[in-house]
């Protein structure tokens, strides 16, 4: 080959020509994903829609370890079940008590999980208040279920944590700055007065909301997919904030306006859904009988302390063919929790056999104490028993005996749901929870996570 | 354009023709012991005439009339000048350079410098050092303890490597710590793809759908170690500046082998080896006494226990034998054809590599095809093809952490040795304590990886003129790396776990497809002013990556069906990412008559990785060697190099994909597709974390090289560190993805020796001594003490914390804490992962002229594993010493045994299990490298084979033959979590560490 100026010039001029597009970087959208921006400022029904569907799927958990964890930890602490993870002995020795809780560890994710929610919940508000489409009406109804939403999951968070309380006070979000500013924890008391005022707001927000919401409230919100019925649900979740503030008068005015029916079925409520579809999340409370590896095995006294014939006992739990042993534990383990049929079983939110007896409770703390029997027996005769009257006559009129009998029918109809160990800490009855091992201890709260700790160790409030 | 047209008209006007009256020399170059040296370079001195021996070290050289000086060149050996003086035949001797300071290192894109010349310490390997002992499975794991400065680990010893290099310390936190790679000229992926195989259909180690927990391999594990010719390594910003944004963690350049003018040399190579566990750790016997102590055995109660016991009437068996005793055997071919004329020279090569792990049905394989050709097309004008082809493929089953009872390791901790798990008559398996029997996994569970991958570059040096005080030429290089990396795991539906799961049978297909190109191109101006030697660089580089990550997940399979298309549940995700970067370059060197040499030089870099894709970043560098025995002061004739030099560069790096985005995460719940906000949110200002070091050094040779000393002390610091930032999780932001968080300091030393101790015709001693260690601190922090890395929680993690290395491990208990007056609960700090200091050593012997042998000694001292091994072999009560008594008691005041003391974590010893019970010295002593070769005595194989064949040369030789180490577990070497810059070094029960055997056979036609 010759070389010759012209070929010279010919690569040359080959290079000058590439050399256009050879010194430009392109400025990267995410080819993956939508950006958050594009739906926080005039956000389309379409967007709309996709948010409030979001925030259902959040609130019931976007892992199995939010609400599976959250059930699984508090069932442990009260001593309903043992999460006999056989490749993870901090389910045994920290959560059971023979060392302390990580505070870094892996049992947080309920926590993140119900921040993450309210977090959610405030920007599908937020995004809401910059659509034009919306009329005022509607977004109220945004607003009233982003409340409800906010005071479910923080009533969640702020149980955990018990006395070291929560946070409840955080910037606007629309500016990353802001977001470095959290206010400081708040009490537990005082986190429960926030968490009610955000449930009322809720439900004067969806009192205003016309007849329909602007976006889907999904098929486990079948009966309470308008603003009216969904404002049930709301003082549903109104109700229990009430109970943990021993506001007994007004537990029983949520109750009121709430879903509560002594006469209609004890199932009816709002239900998580699961299926195995793409992008769906399956039960995280379900487990296939006489699971090895990581069952949830029943504590016995769930079985020796029941009455007989309480059909919440077979209903909720059944044998292992193979009892279960957990090392340095002498109990062997003849049964699991077993109340959700597959994996694709809905979980009740809360349901009005829970309102049931929260009535009760309200009942005979504010001294309607036959009003209170009316309706434990309402629980009682669905779950086989005979009525108070028969069955346990010393109860009648005695209003300590009946405020065992509502923990006892609460342990029973609300078996890991995540209620027995918040009850028995209102009681101040931690103490009464049985212990397995001479190791073992009963926490009265998860431990305030590091990331928290380090975060006011940097910035003092 | 019109004055670019004379600018390369005068360019070609000024091409030289060289003429002159011949006189013809000849004559033939040997070795010190006499052995014919083929190759070596004979020029003319001041001139480009010459030419190289041929394969019996004889040359003839035609000189000008005006030659004076004959000047003989070969690697490895030390350069020769001769006098001519109207011999017209010479013969000489060349001794070998133990230190090769005549040896051309490349140290930027497009220049290279004698080692003599050089300011910075760039650890250089050649292909005899590399896999000229004994055969690691891969190229990194070949680099073992043969770069100083370097902290090499493996991260399992499953077939098919998984090695983490990090150079002069931790270059990032949240980045790469892995440096640079560079075959020819072009970066190359040595990507870390997941599989998923740690996802919860699977092992469960992670809860995620992705997860960093899958054990593959790194992308290096493709490449054919065999051709290679020499790799250099720049291990800091002040070699690397050069490099840029990519170049943190610094940069290794290998170049491959390529043809020599002459006779048509095909060399064939074949060893067969094999591999067996370095070690294993046995199980302890049961009794009745034991099983009643324990309270049953793992999972199952005393009645229950001692009944199985008491049917076992005796009989153990050794599952760890099973699974893991096994020899795995290893065979490598390879063929090589070189050769060529003085236009065109060729190498062309083949390799295929087969081993079988020491775990049944697992392995690794490659299969290699290159062809590298050079053509020169004018005497100003040449090209240089690279091309290759690489096939590589493993099985390596399932190792490490797991929460679904499959990972091996993992599992044979917990199984009595009492417990028949053998299949019936009928083939099936019995259940074990656990979610599976291990020996059903062995047999039915598959983790298998296939690479398809091209790799090309192209290059070509114009010189535009070429005077014999100056020249110019226009260097370009280009290229492709494209990559499709395919897994498969697969878990059949009667597995025992995947029964209990609500969908069983489980198998994800997994494709990675990732393309990078590069192109630069380099104008040199090369020129001499006086005494004073000048080279002007400027040049522009742009690299881009295209990656294209998808898997089809299904669970619920058909029986015996693998598509996952058929699954009950099927998930699905794509994702894709591109990035590209472009750099500018300038860079001035200056040579003194080779007693001063220093280098000034520029970089412009942007990114699209950056927040601002426009803003351009600037990366210095200066450096500058004294060579002060060359000054005619310097008069001590036993210290015949003494240089002084000091180097100082910036390099960056650039943030991750992803790191500027802010995206919604899509879900279904009741069949409608919702969109969340994710937890952590991106930074669209994100800028380079930057790299500076200072680097000093002083390198000494004594007695004409024969010991040769190099001393380098470096301050690197890293700039803006690129971190997420770990926000109050309760504002439901867990972090800022990407945020300058604040810097690191490393600080080193690396001392070398090479001694040519003795040189005599029946027998040499070359050996060498390295030194090094480093050690890393956090300098500033802006963000809150943060754990970073991966890690099981009291078992140790690594966190960021001011005035401390990131690399210590923290963890319980959490005590009370002052700074600056605001007390609060802060875990307690241990040991560090890196390694105190470590030391290598090598030798070579060569004896009774045609026997060679070697060895590499190596240890790594002082660094720290967070391990989880004594947990759970004590929690399954098959720890070897699970019985002996301890000091140790109970609540109740009993003694407890040793499996029940604080170190086991389960909170029976009034000792409390703090995480000091979890972090383990895994320093070690390693004899890496040990071999012995004979050659055949020429004289004997041309009678033999009638001249046909050159040479035949066999031996023995061993890998990792002996180790010494105090620390419980397979291997001290390990990593869960893979490569990364901190949080490496967590070890559960990893798949174990291979010492492998080997005979060797070449044959050069």
């Amino acid at each position: 080959m010759k070389l010759t100026i012209k070929t010279i010039l010919a690569s040359g001029m080959m290079f000058l020509a590439t050399s256009c597009t050879f010194f430009e970087v392109e400025k990267v959208i995410d080819p993956n994903n939508p950006s958050l921006e594009s739906f926080l400022s005039n956000p389309t029904l379409a967007q709309l829609d996709q948010m409030g569907v979001g925030v259902q799927f959040a609130m019931r958990g976007t892992l199995e370890t939010v609400m599976g964890d959250f059930y699984r930890i508090t069932g442990s602490f009260g001593r309903e079940i043992y999460h006999s993870a056989a490749t993870d002995n901090r389910w045994q020795t920290e959560i059971l008590g023979t060392r302390p809780v990580d505070p870094a560890g892996i049992f947080n994710q309920p926590y993140n999980g119900f921040a993450q929610t309210r977090r959610r919940a405030e920007l599908f508000a937020k995004s809401a208040e910059t659509a034009t489409i919306l009329t005022e009406q509607e977004k109220q109804g945004i607003r009233g279920f982003a409340n409800t939403v906010k005071a479910y999951v923080m009533l969640n968070q702020v149980n955990l944590q018990g006395s070291n309380g929560i946070r409840i006070a955080f910037n606007d979000l629309s500016a990353p700055g802001d977001m470095l500013k959290p206010g400081p924890f708040v009490s537990y008391e005082q986190a429960l007065t926030e968490i009610k005022r955000v449930a009322d707001l809720g439900a004067d927000q969806l009192a205003g909301a016309g007849s329909a919401f602007a976006f889907t409230l999904t098929s486990g919100y079948n009966n309470f997919n308008t603003p009216t019925n969904y404002r049930k649900f709301n003082r549903a979740i109104a109700a229990r904030v009430a109970m943990y503030q021993k506001d007994w008068a007004g537990m029983a005015k949520a109750l009121s306006e709430s879903f509560l029916d002594l006469n209609g079925s004890l199932t009816a409520g709002p239900v998580f859904t699961y299926s195995t579809a793409a992008g769906d999340v399956t039960n995280p409370f379900f487990k296939v009988a006489n699971d090895a590896n990581r069952p949830d095995i029943l504590q016995p006294l769930f079985l020796t302390q029941a009455e007989a014939g309480d059909t919440r006992v077979t209903s909720k739990t059944r044998p292992r063919s193979t009892p279960r042993l957990i090392p340095t534990m002498t109990i062997s383990f003849t049964h699991e929790a077993g109340q959700y049929a597959s994996n694709t079983t809905s979980a009740s939110i809360i349901r009005n056999e829970e309102l049931v007896l929260m009535y009760a409770e309200a009942m005979v703390q504010t001294g309607n104490l036959s009003e209170a029997v009316k309706a434990l027996d309402i629980v009682r005769g669905s779950a086989g028993l005979q009525a108070l009257a028969t069955a346990k006559p010393s109860t009648i009129g005695n209003k300590d005996a009946l405020i065992d009998e509502v923990l006892n029918q609460r342990r029973y109809s609300l078996f890991f749901e995540g209620h027995r160990w918040f009850d028995m800490r209102r009681y101040n009855r931690l103490d009464k929870l049985p212990l397995d091992a001479a190791s073992h201890q009963v926490y009265d709260k998860m431990p305030r996570l590091q990331s928290e700790i380090d975060w006011d160790a940097r910035n003092p409030q | 354009m019109k004055k670019t047209i004379q600018f390369f008209g005068i360019l070609c006007l000024m091409l030289l023709n060289l003429a002159a009256m011949a006189q013809t020399i000849s004559g033939k170059v040997s070795s010190a012991t006499e052995d014919a040296l083929p190759g070596v370079n004979v020029v003319i001195k001041g001139t480009n005439v010459g030419t190289t021996t041929d394969l019996d070290g004889n040359y003839k050289i035609n000189a000008g009339a005006n030659a004076k000086t004959l000047v003989f060149s070969f690697v490895g050996f030390l350069s020769k000048e001769v006098e001519i003086g109207g011999q017209s035949s010479i013969d000489v001797k060349l001794d070998e350079d133990a230190k090769q300071l005549d040896e051309v290192v490349v140290t930027g894109l497009a220049s290279s410098i004698k080692r003599s010349n050089l300011a910075n310490s760039v650890s250089s390997i050649s292909a005899e050092e590399l896999i000229g002992t004994t055969r690691p499975a891969t190229l990194d794991g070949a680099l073992s303890g043969k770069i100083i400065g370097a902290n090499i680990t493996q991260n399992s010893g499953a077939p098919g490597g998984g090695m983490s290099i990090k150079l002069r310390g931790i270059s990032s936190i949240n980045g790469t710590s892995e440096p640079l790679y560079i075959i020819d000229g072009v970066i190359v992926s040595n990507a870390q793809f997941q599989n998923g195989a740690g996802t919860n259909a699977f092992s469960g180690a992670t809860g995620q759908q992705t997860g960093t927990q899958d054990q593959t391999t790194n992308r290096m594990s493709d490449i054919n170690p065999a051709d290679i010719e020499n790799i250099e390594i720049l291990k800091g910003p002040s070699a690397a500046a050069i490099y840029g944004t990519r170049a943190n963690a610094g940069v290794i350049i290998i170049t491959t082998k390529r043809g020599k003018a002459g006779k048509t040399k095909v060399s064939f190579g074949q060893d067969f080896g094999a591999s067996q566990a370095i070690k294993l750790l046995g199980a302890e016997d049961w009794s009745e006494a034991k099983i009643k102590q324990y309270g049953g055995i793992y999972n199952v109660g005393v009645d229950e226990a001692l009944e199985m016991f008491k049917a076992a009437n005796g009989k153990t068996y050794d599952y760890e034998k099973e699974v893991y005793g096994n020899t795995g055997l290893i065979s490598n071919s390879r063929i090589s054809i070189s050769g060529g004329n003085e236009k065109t020279k060729f190498f062309l090569s083949g390799s295929i590599t087969d081993e079988t792990g020491i775990q049944k049905k697992t392995g690794f394989g490659r299969r290699s095809i290159r062809a590298n050709v050079d053509h020169k097309l004018t005497s100003f004008m040449d090209i240089k093809v690279s091309s290759s082809y690489m096939n590589s493929n493993n099985q390596r089953s399932f190792s490490g952490n797991d929460n679904n009872g499959v990972s091996m390791g993992y599992s044979l901790a917990y199984i009595p040795n009492f417990m028949n798990l053998y299949p019936n008559e009928k083939g099936v398996f019995p259940r074990a304590n656990i979610a599976n029997n291990p020996l059903q996994i062995v047999e039915k569970a598959e983790n298998n990886e296939k690479t398809n991958r091209f790799l090309q570059s192209v290059s070509s040096d114009i010189y535009f003129f070429q005077k014999e005080k100056s020249f110019l030429k226009l260097a370009v290089t280009g290229g492709i790396d494209f990559l499709l990396t395919e897994n498969e795991v697969y878990m059949p539906d009667d597995l025992q776990f995947q029964q209990q799961r609500a969908n069983p049978g489980a198998s994800r297909y997994t494709k990675n497809k990732s393309l990078n190109t590069y192109i630069q191109g380099f104008l040199t101006y090369n020129y001499k002013l006086g005494r004073l030697d000048l080279n002007t660089q400027v040049g522009a580089v742009r690299l881009t990556t295209d990656r294209d990550l998808s898997f089809i997940n299904g669970e619920g399979l058909p029986a015996g069906q693998r598509n996952p298309n058929n699954a009950t549940v099927r998930t699905f995700d794509q994702k894709f990412e591109r990035w590209q970067d472009v750099g500018l370059v300038a860079q001035q060197d200056f040579n003194f008559e080779d007693k001063i040499v220093g280098t000034v030089g520029l970089r412009y870099d942007k990114s699209s990785l950056n927040g601002d894709n426009k803003k351009w970043f600037m990366f210095p560098r200066a450096s500058l060697a004294i060579n002060i025995a060359k000054f005619d002061f310097w008069k001590i004739s036993q210290i015949n190099q003494f240089k002084l030099r000091a180097a100082y560069g910036q390099t960056g790096g650039v943030p991750n994909f992803g790191n500027t985005f802010t995206s919604m995460i899509s879900g279904i719940v009741g069949g409608r597709l919702g969109l969340i906000s994710p937890t952590t949110s991106g930074n669209g200002g994100i800028e380079p974390e930057t790299a500076r070091e200072l680097e000093f050094g002083a390198d000494l040779g004594f007695f004409n090289n024969k010991v040769n000393v190099e001393f380098t002390y470096y301050d690197k610091s890293v700039f803006n560190l690129i971190n997420p930032y770990t926000l109050a999780p309760s504002t439901g932001l867990t972090q800022i993805n990407a945020f300058p968080v604040g810097d690191l300091q490393n600080t080193g030393i690396e001392l070398g020796i090479t001694v040519a101790a003795v040189q005599t015709a029946n027998f040499t001693w070359n050996t060498s001594l390295n030194y090094w260690f480093n050690r890393s601190k956090v300098t500033r922090l802006i963000i809150p003490n943060t754990f970073v890395g991966s890690g099981f929680g009291t078992w140790g993690r690594n966190r960021l914390v001011e005035g401390e290395s990131p690399t210590a491990w923290y963890g319980s208990p959490n005590v009370p804490t002052t700074v600056d007056g605001v007390t609060t609960n802060q875990p307690t700090k241990y040991g560090d992962a890196q390694p105190r200091y470590q030391l290598s050593w090598s030798n070579n012997i060569k004896f009774l002229k045609n026997f060679d042998f070697s060895f590499l000694l190596h240890t790594s001292q002082g660094g720290n594993n967070s391990s989880l091994n004594y947990t759970l072999k004590d929690e399954g009560g098959t720890t070897h010493d699970w019985s002996t008594p301890s000091t140790e008691v109970d609540a109740a005041g009993n003694i407890l045994p040793m499996g029940r003391t604080a170190r086991s974590f389960q909170g029976l010893s009034t000792s409390p299990s703090t995480t000091a019970n979890a972090i383990y010295d895994a320093s070690y002593i390693r004899l890496r490298e040990v071999a012995l070769y004979y050659s055949i005595p020429r004289e004997n194989l041309n009678k033999l084979f009638k001249n046909a064949v050159d040479n035949v040369r066999i031996g023995f030789s061993a890998n990792n033959l002996l180790t010494f180490t105090n620390y419980y577990g397979y291997d001290p070497e390990a990593s869960n979590f893979g490569n990364q810059s901190v949080g490496a070094g967590v070890d559960l029960l990893s798949f174990p560490n291979t010492k492998r055997y080997f005979f060797h056979i070449s044959v050069d036609f």
